[in-house]
């Protein structure tokens, strides 16, 4: 249960709000490098934090984000011509460069100082890995740039999709951090998803459905750790990081690789789910990244040419209730991404939080709210820089492991749950 | 029109035809400190708008008791210092909330544990400090705490008596 003033600060994002200040901290996704190619690319419309932009990629194949309408009459910049350095509004020619600054008005006479003193709007666009990542604060407390694991991975470790997911951000984030849904909606994926299945760690997930939890503080923010029975004696633990304000990372099955999300608000009401899976000391095999491609494992299967998944709201997720009958997936809805997404946003576009009745096994969920409440409120009121802007915090893994059962996961497991270049995951 | 049933059912203006019903407090909560500076953190949440939390502690926070698990009954004192038997508070009720901030009332930790698994209440423990000096206190709980918070920050007590609706 969460009073309803909390909630609204929680969900709201868009500019001038504690929690949209607090994304503004940061650097997030903003688009996949895919989506800008090469020079010239055509432009793409891009909302972050209920802030429409626009991004392309000149001449020279900088990257720029900037206001996507015209300082002229406010026509969209997303018909314009992307050429000769700049983009041009298709309206009256006006034209802007990566920085927003407006560098010829054609109407004005040709060497006018007038294009001066008309910028645009414009955020940093930065390629790390296979994700152009922006900052959208104060220029003065930009962070250095992301050191995610699966952004620093050679190219052939690597692989990133996204999808829109139909709500806000909060309820979709929530259900990276709440590993006890694993057993009941994902059963029919640790059996036959071909990025999941076979692992020895998958046994004990369904021997034992009742996990017990332990939540702790992270530098960043938090580590939650899901305990089931293993073999006399010792304990199953998948360890599950969240580094705030939205990358989760999902604990590793066998020598699978390792995946996670990063969810970035689009507005109250919309956000993207960008999932990665990595490996950190070999290349995807050519059917791993196949299965990716697909739309197995986190990844969806999305309409072609656009990052919606094909099983969406407005198909009812492709529902098969044979498929449920049989046993083939525990909802009726395929893969691993649209079980949560359907689920997720059945909730509505935002979940009426004072009508959970939350248990025990919610606690990680409580503690991430209470950790961005008070981080947000902070900023706020006193300008505290928040967990996870610190690019050193963005250093950490998930992880799966047999411990005996009087051992702390914290403390056998600080080394397993730190990114560190050319070390294997620990993963059962 | 909505292409679906699930895209109209998610929208939000469905939402404003959800079932709206008042909420009673789902759980008979039992809060029980383990050590002395727990027992404080425990009177201070103890004032909170609670609707049927009971707040406790055990003899280590009087000072007395020791390592030793407690033999038979288990001593329990109210926040007004009143004996209470560890089988009677827990009669009737379904979440026990056990805070420890060192491992002085390990033992206790054991045995509060053991009783509630044995009557299938679901146990919580939240373990403050900055370091780990409850380390045996963690251990001790951890094979009956359903979830175990480690936290530094004294308010998500609140905060999680708070969103169980105690």
């Amino acid at each position: 249960m969460l009073r309803q003033d909390i909630n609204e600060l929680l969900t709201q994002t868009g500019p001038g709000t504690p929690m949209g200040d607090l994304f503004r901290q940061y650097w997030i996704p903003a688009l996949l490098a895919e989506e800008l190619p090469e020079k010239d690319s055509p432009p793409v419309r891009v909302k972050l934090l209920s802030e429409r932009m626009l991004a392309f990629r000149d001449s020279e194949g900088r990257y720029g984000l900037v206001d996507e309408f015209c300082a002229h009459r406010g026509a969209s910049l997303w018909f314009g011509r992307n050429e000769g350095s700049g983009l041009r509004c298709a309206y009256h020619g006006w034209k802007y460069d990566v920085t927003g600054q407006c560098v010829e008005v054609p109407s004005e006479a040709d060497n006018s100082s007038f294009c001066q003193n008309v910028k645009l709007t414009a955020y940093p666009l930065v390629r790390v890995g296979d994700v152009l990542w922006t900052y959208m604060g104060d220029p003065a407390k930009q962070p250095g740039l992301p050191e995610f694991e699966f952004a620093h991975v050679p190219p052939e470790q690597t692989y990133t999709s996204k999808r829109w997911q139909q709500c806000n951000w909060l309820q979709a984030f929530e259900g990276g951090i709440d590993s006890s849904h694993v057993t009941f909606l994902h059963s029919g994926g640790l059996k036959n998803d071909p990025l999941f299945k076979g692992a020895k760690g998958n046994e004990y997930n369904m021997k034992d459905t009742k996990p017990f939890f332990e939540v702790a503080d992270s530098e960043g923010g938090l580590f939650v750790g899901a305990r089931r029975n293993a073999e006399e004696g010792s304990y199953y633990w998948r360890i599950t990081p969240w580094v705030m304000p939205a990358f989760t990372m999902v604990p590793p099955r066998g020598d699978h690789p390792v995946h996670g999300h990063f969810w970035v608000p689009i507005d109250d009401e919309n956000c993207w789910t960008y999932s990665f899976d990595y490996h950190p000391v070999r290349p995807l095999t050519t059917a791993e990244r196949q299965a990716m491609i697909d739309g197995h494992g986190v990844h969806s299967k999305n309409i072609p040419g656009t990052y919606r998944p094909a099983a969406n709201m407005d198909n009812d997720y492709l529902m098969d209730r044979e498929a449920q009958k049989r046993g083939d997936t525990y909802s009726g809805v395929a893969g691993i991404a649209m079980q949560d997404a359907s689920l997720q946003e059945s909730m509505g576009p935002i979940v009426d939080r004072t009508k959970e009745r939350l248990v025990p096994a919610d606690s990680g969920i409580i503690k991430a709210r209470q950790k961005l409440r008070k981080a947000a409120i902070a900023l706020r009121d006193e300008g505290v820089t928040p967990p996870g802007v610190n690019p050193a915090h963005h250093r950490v893994r998930s992880a799966a492991v047999v411990l005996p059962q009087a051992e702390s996961f914290l403390d056998s497991c600080r080394d397993a749950v730190t990114a560190i270049p050319g070390v294997p995951q620990s993963s059962v | 029109m909505y292409a679906s049933e699930s895209a109209r059912a998610a929208s939000a203006s469905e939402a404003r035809y959800r079932i709206t019903v008042p909420i009673a407090p789902a759980r008979a909560a039992r809060v029980i400190a383990l050590d002395a500076r727990a027992a404080a953190v425990t009177r201070r949440v103890a004032g909170g708008p609670w609707a049927n939390a009971r707040f406790y502690t055990c003899e280590v926070t009087r000072g007395a008791g020791g390592s030793n698990e407690p033999a038979g009954e288990v001593p329990l004192y109210g926040l007004d210092g009143s004996p209470a038997a560890l089988g009677d508070v827990l009669n009737g009720t379904d979440v026990v909330v056990v805070l420890a901030t060192d491992d002085s009332g390990r033992a206790y930790a054991a045995a509060i544990g053991r009783a509630c698994s044995a009557s299938a209440i679901t146990t919580a423990g939240v373990v403050l400090g900055d370091g780990f000096e409850a380390e045996d206190a963690v251990a001790a709980l951890r094979p009956h705490a359903r979830v175990l918070l480690l936290s530094a920050d004294e308010s998500d007590v609140f905060e999680l008596l708070t969103a169980l609706r105690v």
